[in-house]
């Protein structure tokens, strides 16, 4: 049991490890600038929507809708090109992430209902929207040659996109553990009932990491639909478990409270370096997929094996279950 | 505190009987409503041949309905792993045909669909995983071997007499609304008059309380993913066998249609409160709203909207109402 927490707590390095261990000895060339360059820019994606979640998840909520805000930013982004401009587009189509993410958050703390289903039903509006805008189709933009500009390595390995997530995962890292806000958040997560009496405004908090979290998808998208010039109602459904995954690789927990920035920069740096590694294989793209899904549940499997805390309701010793001071966490 | 629990005016159960009534009826009304709007907006609404059609792809959505309502009622949330577990119905039931015969490979069929309900129930259950991750995981997991499996393609079926079995007709009742109100009043009679019926209820309404009263808890959550898969296996295969056809996606929003006809038929996403006759109302409105939008030529993602509006209308309601249990 104390090797399983160990593990646990160290996981992040583990698992990276062991993947581009195992990775360098498969793929000639693995280690190559180019290649991780390639990686990052790739895990870049997953990456900035899992900022977002991380931020949610440490509240206590979840955001599933964020592979279709990710697909509508984008087409919106690609459709206003010809109207107003390849920049306002782009930040139209941010600020449709932020709407998308206002309207969970709203829904969420309005109707007092479960975010998982909320997002669930939000997801298949936005996706729906996506699919009616288009008519189905990929919409193409005006300048290719941004698309290439974009692509440009820096420094042998960071492009626009993997440098912007680097950034904004250390600033993140820095807001979680330095400030109050940061605080409170994990406040809201753990035990929103006893946050609230503390005089935090949970609500707030909760309604603005949706905001946060759907602006973070809007960028993720409209920073795709420019690097590949187009829009498309299909990208990024097949991103929601794979962020799961990331983040909850990272050691943040489904159930609130507990949650690290650097540690989702493992979760996500993993899950690239993985898909890369399967990609230059030639790996089947279901199989790709089972190989997510597999992460993701052994992991929280994991979780619920060496957690004390926030268990499943009825595997908690009485004393904890049955206390008024501690029913809280089980909201 | 009175002690009689049928008092008229106990607060516990005034709210619940005013919600219960005004959802009965409201759902009723909502029907008519949708079946009058469509008689005038379409003369192709109300004719037998449209209404029989509306029946048969209700049966194939129904059937999963059925344990979809246990899933909810339980307090698990939702099992989106159906699209998998349709999947592995479909293809394996036509994919196995040249082999081990039609029957048995039905059967196979939905008893690995069945597996794959099992590791959700034994998941969300026993280990303690979030309902919604879990199925989501080994969906995902579950489909992606389907895929492999069969290599990414189509597979079709070899066996016309199955295939015209499935397509048939009883009675002039398609063969598949048959086994759809066979399942359905099957799963009414199990969640609303046995013993296992009374455990789902009660480990959805108070899972501490359940589990004080020697329910075995545990036991009865995993059991509502198995039935949900099952269901959902039987669904795929009788999908496969009419469109005598299974590509892996063939499954893909089947767990939202199914969500949304329990939910918008009343049965609460917290727990313990629900039926399979609720559940099968809701399905008949949307399947009917559907058909209207449908006739009326309304687009594909246009219906996928509405259907998620009515989702978060039915669940912000379910909240709003059912004041308990809200946090």
């Amino acid at each position: 049991m104390r090797l399983l927490v160990l593990a646990s707590q160290y996981r992040v390095l583990i698992i990276l490890g062991l993947t581009l261990v195992v990775s360098a000895l498969v793929v000639p060339g693995y280690l190559a600038p180019s290649t991780l360059g390639l990686g990052l820019d790739r895990a870049a994606t997953i990456g900035l929507i899992a900022i977002g979640l991380t931020v949610l998840l440490i509240a206590g909520q979840i955001d599933l809708s964020g592979g279709a805000v990710f697909a509508l930013a984008g087409i919106v982004s690609v459709i206003l090109q010809r109207e107003i401009g390849i920049l306002p587009a782009a930040v139209v189509g941010i600020l449709v992430g932020a709407v998308a993410g206002a309207i969970n958050g709203a829904l969420v703390v309005g109707l007092k209902v479960n975010s998982l289903v909320l997002t669930l039903a939000t997801m298949l509006i936005f996706r729906s929207l996506a699919h009616w805008i288009t008519n189905s189709q990929p919409v193409t933009g005006t300048d290719i040659m941004l698309s290439l500009a974009l692509a440009k390595t820096y420094l042998e390995i960071f492009t626009i996109r993997s440098a912007l997530f680097i950034v904004l995962i250390v600033l993140l890292h820095v807001w979680l553990t330095r400030t109050i806000p940061g605080r409170n958040l994990f406040a809201v997560g753990s035990n929103p009932a006893a946050a609230k009496e503390s005089g935090i405004a949970s609500d707030r908090i909760v309604f603005l990491g949706f905001v946060f979290a759907g602006t973070l998808a809007g960028v993720a998208g409209v920073l795709q639909s420019l690097v590949t010039n187009t829009g498309s109602p299909v990208f990024g459904s097949e991103l929601t478990v794979a962020v799961i995954a990331a983040v909850v690789v990272g050691g943040t927990r489904l159930e609130g409270g507990r949650g690290s920035a650097l540690g989702t920069l493992g979760g996500v740096l993993t899950i690239g370096s993985l898909t890369i590694a399967m990609e230059f294989q030639s790996i089947p793209a279901y199989v790709q997929q089972v190989v997510s899904g597999l992460i993701l549940i052994l992991l929280v499997v994991l979780d619920r094996a060496v957690t004390t805390k926030g268990r499943a309701p009825g595997t908690r010793p009485a004393l904890v279950r049955d206390n008024p001071i501690t029913q809280g966490e089980n909201v | 505190m009175e002690i009689s629990g049928v008092n008229r005016n106990d607060r516990f159960t005034r709210g619940s009987r005013l919600v219960d009534m005004l959802s009965k009826a409201g759902l009723v009304l909502a029907i008519l409503a949708v079946v009058l709007y469509g008689s005038f907006a379409s003369p192709a609404f109300f004719t037998a041949g449209n209404l029989l059609n509306v029946l048969t792809s209700m049966s194939i959505v129904g059937i999963v309905v059925v344990g979809m309502t246990f899933v909810l009622v339980v307090g698990g949330l939702a099992d989106l792993s159906v699209p998998a577990t349709i999947a592995c119905g479909a293809i394996l039931s036509l994919g196995l045909q040249p082999l081990i015969g039609p029957v048995p490979a039905f059967a196979l069929a939905v008893a690995l669909a069945g597996l794959i309900g099992l590791l959700n129930g034994v998941l969300v259950g026993y280990v303690g995983i979030n309902p919604i991750i879990a199925t989501l995981g080994v969906g995902t997991i579950g489909l992606g071997i389907v895929q492999a499996a069969v290599g990414g393609v189509i597979v079709y079926g070899s066996n016309t007499a199955s295939a015209e079995f499935a397509k048939g007709r009883l009675l002039g009742i398609p063969v598949v609304v048959l086994i759809f109100l066979a399942i359905a009043l099957i799963g009414h009679f199990v969640l609303s008059r046995s013993f296992w019926g009374r455990w789902t209820l009660a480990t959805g309404g108070n899972y501490s309380a359940a589990e004080a009263s020697a329910v075995p808890v545990k036991a009865v959550k995993a059991g509502a993913f198995v039935i949900t898969a099952l269901a959902s296996g039987i669904s795929g295969g009788l999908l496969g066998l009419t469109l005598q056809s299974a590509r892996p996606l063939i499954g893909s929003g089947y767990e939202f249609s199914a969500i949304t006809a329990v939910v918008v038929g009343g049965v609460s996403i917290i727990g313990g409160f629900g039926s399979v006759p609720r559940a099968v109302a809701g399905l008949v409105f949307v399947q009917l709203l559907t058909n209207v939008m449908v006739l009326q030529g309304v687009r594909t993602p246009v219906q996928g909207f509405v259907l998620g509006i009515l989702i978060v209308g039915a669940v912000g309601m379910d909240a709003a109402l059912r004041k308990r249990g809200v946090a």
